[in-house]
C-alpha cells in the first residue's frame, strides 16, 4: 500500500503522461483510431467531472432567483439580524436570527454530548478492543449512520421527548436538549470511524517508544497517540458538525419548532426551532411566489452558506493531513505538519483540547497512581462505548419489538387501504427501488467517470481544484437543500411536477460525492507500477484504465455505491416536494408519475395519520431492515476488500 | 492477493451489479399494457382522508379508473388545479383574492365541512374555555392552567406551521388576526399536534375533528352555555369554529374527475365523509 502510494508520488514528479500537454511524449506508436477512441474518452469524463461544477452552480443560483426577493424586501440586515421569525402575523417578520442560534445551538450541544462520547469509542476500537470484540463493535457504531433519520425522528417523537419530560420534570419534552440527543446519536458514526482512522494510522513506532520509556498504556494514550492523531481527530468533529447541521426530519419531529431564542440562553428544555426544521416543515404548503416562499428559500441559502463555512473548514484540515479515511495514510512531511500547525482552526482545537485533556487528566495524574488512573480512565472510555452501543440496542430493540409484530404476507405485498391504517406498504417499497435505482442510474456514471478523470487524466490544476471543492460541497449541502433545489428547478421550471423523475435525479445529485469520493480513494489505491506495466505493453490509456485500473478498483467502487443506496433510501427531504406522494394503488408505470416511498410514509404515517402505530412501527422495521441490510452487505465487501489489501 | 479471495470478491461485485442493473431494468421496462382513466388529485392535507377513502371506494367500483391522491397543501391545490398540473385541487380554505385573479376558472365544490377542535390531555381538568380565553392562551396572556379554572400547572402552547391553512383558519377566527404566542410549538400536522397533547399533561392545541385518539376535547363557552363539539352541534352552527372544504376543478369538470366528485357527494360518499369525521354537507 505505502509502497504503491510512493511510486505513484513518483510518477506524478517525473511527468507522468497525465494531460494533454505531455500525453504524447514518451508514449509508444499507437494506430490512429485507438488515439481517437482515447481522445474521445478523455473529452467525455472531462465533461462528467464538470457535472458536479454545473451541479453546484444550478443549485446555487436556483436557490438565490427564488431567495434574493426577500433581501429586496426586508433588507439584508433584518432577514439576517431579525429577532422575530412570524411569516404569517399582522404584520409578517422574516427574520432568521432565531433560526441560526436555534441551529447553532442545537448543533453545539449535539457536539458536547457526541465528542467524548466517538473519541471515547474510536479510542476504544482503536487501541483497547481486542481484535474479536473490535470486529463487533466498529461494525455496530457504524450500523448507527445507517439508520434512517426519520426512523430516528419517529423514535424521538414517540419515546425520547417523553422521557425528556417525565424525567427533568419539564412541561414538554420537545425541547433543544431533545434535538442534541438526536443528533449525537447520529453524529457519533461519522465521528468515531474518521476518528479512529486517525489513530490508528498514529505510526506503530510512536506507540513502541513511549510504552519502552516506561509509559504505561494510558499515559501513551494521553500524550502520545491522541495529540499525534490530533487533526484527524479535529476534522472527524468537523464533519459530524457538518452531518448533525444539515439535519432535518429527525431534528423537526423532536424540537417543538417554536422560533425563539432559548430564555435564559442556556435553557436546554426550551424549544428551538432550526434552519432545516423550517424548510421542512413550512415548505409544503407554502403559497408559491409569496414574500413567505422567497423567505424560505433565503433560509435555505442561509443554510448552505453556513454548511459552506464548516466543510470547507474540514476541507482545509483534511487536505493539509493529506490522504483520506480507509487508505493508509503517508507521514505528514514536515512542511505539510507546518502548514496544518499554522492553520486556525488546528491552533484554536489544540489549544483547546490541551486545556481539556489537561483539566480531565489532572486528578488521575497528580493524586492517584499510574495504574489507577490507568483503570479509571479506561472504565470511562468502556462507559462510552456502553452508552454508544445502548443507544443502538434501546432504537433497535424498540422497533423490532414494536414493528415485527405488523409484519405480515399482506402487509408486505398489499396496496395501503384505509390512509395507511390497514393494507400494506408493497407500494412504496418498491417506489423505494425504483428511486434508489433511478439515483444510481444518474449518479454511477456520472461518478465514477468524475473519479477516474480526477484520478487518472489530470495534475492538480485549478480548474480540478475546482471540480473537487464543488465535490465537496456538494457533500456538505444539506439534504433538505438538495430538496428545495429539485423542487425549484426540477418539479417547477423543468415542469417535471412532482415525478419519480424528480425525486431520482434530486436523490443522484445527493449520493453523487459518495460515489466520486470512494471511486477516487479505491483508484488511487491501485499502485502505479501496474499502469506502468500496461503501459510499457503500449496499451493507451483508455485500456490501461478499462483493463487494467478499473478492475481490481470495483470492490471500492461498489463500497462506495452500496453506501450510497443505503443513504439514498433512507432520506426522506429530499424527496417529500419532489417526488413521494402517500398513497397509491398502482406502481408507477412512468418516469413522470409520483411514487409513494417508505421513508416519506413513514413520516406521514407518524405526523399526520391517527391511529395507525402499528403501521408506523412496521414501516419502520420494514425500511431499517432494508437500509441495515444494505449498509452490512457494504460492511462486508470492505471487510473482504481491506483483508486483501493488506495481503 | 491470492486466486480465491479474489474470486470471492469478483462474485460478490458481480452480484452487486446484476442487483443494480435489475433495479434500473425495474425503471425503465414497466409499461403497463391497459391504459386506464386516470386522474390526479393533489392539495390539502385535511381534505387529503376524504379524497382517500373515496378513491378507494370508486375504484373499488369502476376497476379502471385509476385516482392518485397526494397531500401538499392547500396552496398547492389550488396552484396545481389551477395550472392543470392536477386534475383536482383540494382546499381547507377559501380561495385568496389574488388567487381568483390569477385562475379565473378555477370552480369550487363544496363537499365537506370540518370543525376544529380544542383539545387537551385527558388529565387535564378543564372542561370548557370561552374564545377569549383561547385567544388569551395563544397569545401569552394566560400561561398557567389555573388562570382559566384549571389547576396548576404551566400551559404548552402547540399549534400548526405557519404555513398551514387549519393555522390561517384558526388565526382568523380565534385570533382575529393576533400574533401567537412566540413559545408556541409548531408542528406540521394535525397528527403531530394529537400525539403531542396526548403525551403532555399541560398541552392545548387544536386539530381537526377525526383527531380525537387519546386527547379530550373542550367544550366551547359561548354567552354563558357550555357548547359541546357534537355533529349536531357543528351541523347547525352552535358550535362555531368550522370551515368549508373545497375541491377545486379548473372549469366544469369532465369524465372520470365529474364522475369522482359526483360520488363524493352522492349518499355512499358523504357516507365516507362522515366516517371520516367529517361533516356532511347533504343528507
Amino acid at each position: 500500500m505505502a509502497k504503491g502510494f510512493s511510486i505513484r508520488a513518483r510518477c506524478r514528479n517525473f511527468g507522468w503522461p497525465r494531460d494533454r500537454g505531455t500525453s504524447e511524449i514518451g508514449r509508444p506508436v499507437i494506430g490512429a483510431e485507438r488515439r481517437f477512441v482515447d481522445r474521445a474518452v478523455g473529452k467525455l469524463l472531462f465533461c462528467a467531472a464538470l457535472a458536479a461544477i454545473v451541479a453546484v452552480f444550478f443549485i446555487i443560483v436556483f436557490l438565490l432567483r427564488d431567495g434574493y426577493q426577500i433581501v429586496l424586501e426586508t433588507g439584508l440586515w433584518d432577514f439576517l439580524a431579525g429577532a422575530e421569525w412570524n411569516p404569517t402575523g399582522r404584520n409578517p417578520a422574516y427574520g432568521v436570527f432565531p433560526l441560526i442560534t436555534g441551529t447553532l445551538q442545537v448543533m453545539a450541544l449535539a457536539m458536547v454530548i457526541a465528542v467524548p462520547l466517538s473519541i471515547g469509542s474510536a479510542v476504544f476500537i482503536a487501541e483497547i478492543a481486542s481484535p474479536g470484540m473490535k470486529s463487533i463493535i466498529k461494525p455496530a457504531i457504524e450500523l448507527l449512520a445507517g439508520i434512517p433519520s426519520v426512523v430516528y425522528g419517529f423514535f424521538g417523537l414517540i419515546l425520547l421527548t417523553d422521557w425528556i419530560r417525565v424525567a427533568f420534570d419539564q412541561p414538554s419534552g420537545s425541547s433543544w436538549l431533545a434535538g442534541s440527543i438526536l443528533l449525537a446519536i447520529m453524529a457519533i458514526p461519522t465521528i468515531t470511524s474518521v476518528a479512529e482512522d486517525a489513530i490508528s494510522s498514529v505510526p506503530r513506532e510512536f506507540k513502541e517508544g513511549s510504552l519502552a520509556l516506561g509509559a504505561t498504556h494510558w499515559q501513551t494514550i494521553r500524550r502520545v497517540i491522541v495529540p499525534g492523531a490530533l487533526s484527524g481527530i479535529s476534522a472527524a468533529i468537523i464533519l459530524g458538525m457538518g452531518r448533525a447541521i444539515g439535519e432535518t426530519m429527525a431534528v423537526l419531529m423532536v424540537t417543538g419548532n417554536a422560533a425563539v431564542i432559548p430564555d435564559p440562553i442556556y435553557d436546554v428544555f426550551s424549544p428551538v426551532r432550526t434552519l432545516t426544521g423550517t424548510l421542512g416543515i413550512e415548505m409544503g404548503e407554502v403559497a408559491f411566489g409569496s414574500t413567505h416562499y422567497h423567505a424560505l428559500f433565503g433560509v435555505a441559502v442561509v443554510l448552505l452558506f453556513i454548511t459552506l463555512a464548516i466543510n470547507s473548514a474540514a476541507r482545509v484540515i483534511t487536505t493539509r493531513i493529506q490522504g483520506t479515511q480507509g487508505t493508509a495514510r503517508p507521514i505528514p512531511s514536515g512542511r505539510v505538519t507546518a502548514a496544518i500547525r499554522r492553520s486556525t482552526p488546528y491552533r484554536a482545537l489544540t489549544a483547546a483540547a490541551s486545556r481539556i485533556t489537561h483539566a480531565a487528566s489532572a486528578p488521575f495524574g497528580r493524586l492517584l497512581p499510574p495504574r489507577t488512573s490507568q483503570r479509571c480512565a479506561f472504565l470511562l472510555i468502556s462507559l462510552s462505548v456502553a452508552i454508544v452501543i445502548a443507544a443502538l440496542g434501546v432504537i433497535l430493540f424498540e422497533i423490532v419489538v414494536n414493528g415485527a409484530g405488523a409484519i405480515s404476507w399482506e402487509f408486505l405485498t398489499g396496496s395501503p387501504r384505509d390512509l395507511g391504517r390497514a393494507g400494506g406498504i408493497f407500494p412504496a417499497i418498491v417506489g423505494t427501488f425504483y428511486l434508489v435505482g433511478g439515483a444510481l442510474a444518474v449518479a454511477l456514471p456520472l461518478g465514477i467517470a468524475t473519479a477516474v478523470y480526477l484520478v487518472e487524466y489530470t495534475a492538480e490544476t485549478p480548474l480540478t481544484r475546482s471540480i473537487r471543492a464543488a465535490v465537496d460541497l456538494l457533500n456538505g449541502t444539506p439534504s433538505i437543500v438538495f430538496g428545495l433545489f429539485g423542487f425549484a428547478f426540477l418539479v417547477l421550471f423543468m415542469g417535471f411536477g412532482v415525478s419519480l423523475i424528480a425525486g431520482q435525479i434530486t436523490l443522484g445529485l445527493m449520493i453523487l460525492p459518495t460515489i466520486i469520493r470512494t471511486t477516487e480513494e479505491a483508484l488511487r489505491s491501485i499502485p502505479g507500477s501496474l499502469r506502468e506495466g500496461s503501459y510499457a505493453l503500449g496499451a493507451t490509456k483508455w485500456q490501461t484504465i478499462s483493463r487494467v485500473v478499473l478492475p481490481p478498483a470495483l470492490p471500492g467502487i461498489l463500497t462506495g455505491a452500496i453506501l450510497s443506496i443505503g443513504r439514498a433510501a433512507g432520506e426522506t427531504a429530499p424527496i417529500m416536494f419532489t417526488a413521494a406522494i402517500f398513497s397509491s394503488r398502482f406502481l408507477p408505470s412512468s418516469l413522470t408519475e409520483p411514487v409513494m416511498a417508505l421513508p416519506y410514509h413513514l413520516f406521514v404515517l407518524t405526523t399526520t395519520v391517527p391511529g395507525a402505530a402499528t403501521q408506523s412501527y412496521g414501516t419502520a422495521f420494514v425500511l431499517l431492515l432494508l437500509v441495515l441490510t444494505i449498509y452490512l452487505a457494504a460492511i462486508l465487501v470492505r471487510r473482504r476488500y481491506r483483508r486483501e489489501t493488506v495481503m | 492477493m491470492t486466486g480465491k479471495s479474489l474470486s470471492g470478491t469478483t462474485t460478490v461485485a458481480v452480484a452487486g451489479i446484476l442487483v443494480v442493473l435489475l433495479m434500473m431494468a425495474g425503471c425503465l421496462g414497466n409499461d403497463q399494457t391497459a391504459a386506464p382513466e386516470r386522474i390526479t388529485v393533489t392539495g390539502s392535507t385535511t381534505v387529503l382522508p376524504i379524497a382517500e377513502q373515496a378513491r378507494e371506494a370508486f375504484e373499488a367500483k369502476e376497476a379502471s379508473a385509476e385516482i392518485m391522491v397526494s397531500g401538499g397543501g392547500s396552496s398547492v391545490g389550488v396552484k396545481a388545479a389551477g395550472e392543470g398540473t392536477a386534475d383536482i385541487g383540494m382546499s381547507s380554505r377559501d380561495l385568496k383574492p389574488e388567487e381568483t385573479a390569477g385562475y379565473p376558472d378555477l370552480v369550487k365544490h363544496h363537499i365537506a365541512d370540518d370543525a376544529i377542535l380544542l383539545i387537551v390531555n385527558p388529565e387535564n381538568s378543564v372542561e370548557s374555555l370561552t374564545l377569549d380565553e383561547v385567544r388569551g392562551i395563544y397569545n401569552g396572556t394566560y400561561t398557567n392552567w389555573n388562570q382559566v379554572g384549571g389547576s396548576e400547572a404551566q400551559i404548552v402552547v402547540v399549534g400548526r406551521d405557519s404555513a398551514s391553512g387549519t393555522r390561517e383558519f384558526f388565526s382568523e377566527f380565534v385570533m382575529d388576526a393576533e400574533d401567537f404566542t412566540r413559545t408556541q410549538e409548531e408542528f406540521n400536522s394535525n397528527g403531530g399536534i394529537q400525539q403531542k397533547v396526548s403525551q403532555t399533561p399541560g398541552a392545548f392545541g387544536y386539530v381537526g375533528l377525526g383527531y380525537t385518539e387519546g386527547v379530550k376535547p373542550l367544550a366551547l363557552d359561548v354567552g354563558g352555555t357550555s357548547v359541546r363539539p357534537t355533529l349536531q352541534n357543528i351541523k347547525d352552527g352552535t358550535y362555531p369554529i368550522s370551515r368549508p372544504l373545497y375541491m377545486l376543478t379548473n372549469g366544469e369538470p369532465e369524465g372520470l374527475a365529474q364522475r369522482y366528485i359526483e360520488f363524493i357527494l352522492s349518499a355512499e360518499g358523504q357516507e365516507i365523509v362522515a366516517s371520516e369525521d367529517y361533516i356532511p354537507v347533504r343528507g
